[in-house]
């Protein structure tokens, strides 16, 4: 079995915060003494105990950095995606994809994409089982592939269930796509009946003209589209998504 | 980890206005240096709550250490002018 390289080896390999830290907090402690009771100075004395706090919080900000280098979460990313877009190509599906909260699945968030283009996914109101190709109303036609999303698997980790405000979404959302994965340096959120429009500032993750995106949208719409349906407890629709390379913007459907 | 770096700027940057601003000021009281820096680094810090739960651990055991430094500093203070020190 191989070694693991280094930058993957999280707590115990080299850290670039940990040693930046570790460099901070021993030149404060040097330089806080020596500028006190030798140079007498109190602004410098100040700036060595500044360097020790910096110190300290770069070694915290260490143990937070992940366990998987960012090039292997690439590739389990990308083939978890060309294996949906092989499935969807396969079965010649190209209908834009519905976001079902937890509540309409078996207990945590998927995307349904119809079999029938015609389909009107209003018309959900029972609970749909936990399978891949699933029947979700009551004519023959009425058929789905129900999918695992990127924000499916994101939203099981967090600790409470957005609210239904635009305020709460915009930073249920940020949460996920800024703080946790940083994918984006921001986000907005408005809410109008049936409508949500969301703008990500720096999303690294851009649209692409695949398959996969067209039917799902872009792994960052897609994660803002599990959030949006989850928080409203509605199935939402990814009905516009023009990406810029400043600020994206996405626009959600809201069903029923 | 662009979130991180941002942090880390943020709070450099921080350090550097307040001790400036305070060297500039005269301030010879190296405990009105610390509680100024303190209080900018939790203002800081709460402003980024949105960081991953491990990082918010982390940062929460040093803010907790720096809080209490902090309550020590002021503690030490109260004493000084109750006792008319």
């Amino acid at each position: 079995m191989s070694r693991p390289t280094r930058r993957a080896t999280g707590k115990g390999g080299w850290n670039p915060y940990r040693a930046l830290g570790l460099g901070l907090v021993l030149g404060g402690t040097v330089f806080a003494p020596i500028a006190y009771f030798l140079i007498a100075s109190v602004p410098f004395a100040a700036i060595g105990i500044s360097a020790i706090m910096l110190g300290f919080t770069c070694m915290a900000l260490a143990n937070a950095r992940p366990y998987i280098s960012p090039e292997a979460s690439e590739v389990i990313l990308r083939t978890g995606m060309e294996n949906t877009a092989a499935l969807l190509e396969e079965l010649g599906l190209q209908n834009k994809a519905v976001y079902l909260p937890s509540t309409l699945r078996d207990g945590h968030p998927q995307a349904l994409i119809p079999l029938s283009g015609t389909a009107d996914l209003t018309r959900i109101r029972a609970r749909i089982p936990g399978r891949l190709i699933v029947r979700w109303g009551d004519d023959p036609e009425d058929m789905a592939i129900a999918v695992t999303t990127p924000g499916s698997a994101q939203l099981e980790k967090m600790e409470s269930r957005p609210g239904s405000t635009a305020a709460e979404i915009e930073s249920a959302i940020t949460y996920v796509l800024v703080g946790v994965l940083d994918l984006a340096n921001a986000v907005t959120v408005s809410v109008t009946p049936g409508r949500v429009d969301i703008g990500v500032v720096g999303a690294r993750l851009q649209y692409e003209d695949a398959w996969y995106y067209r039917c799902l949208g872009s792994p960052v719409a897609s994660i803002a589209a599990t959030i949006a349906c989850e928080a409203l407890g509605k199935p939402v629709r990814i009905i516009e998504e023009s990406p810029e390379e400043k600020r994206s913007r996405i626009v959600l459907e809201v069903l029923g | 980890m662009r979130v991180f770096n941002r942090y880390l700027i943020i709070l450099a940057l921080a350090s550097l206005a307040v001790n400036s601003m305070l060297a500039f000021a005269g301030q010879q009281d190296l405990t009105v240096y610390f509680t100024a820096n303190a209080i900018a680094y939790l203002m800081i810090t709460l402003l980024h709550v949105y960081m991953n739960p491990a990082a918010r651990r982390s940062l929460s055991r040093v803010s907790a250490v720096l809080f209490a430094s902090f309550a020590i500093v002021v503690g030490i203070k109260v004493v000084e002018v109750l006792s008319g020190v």
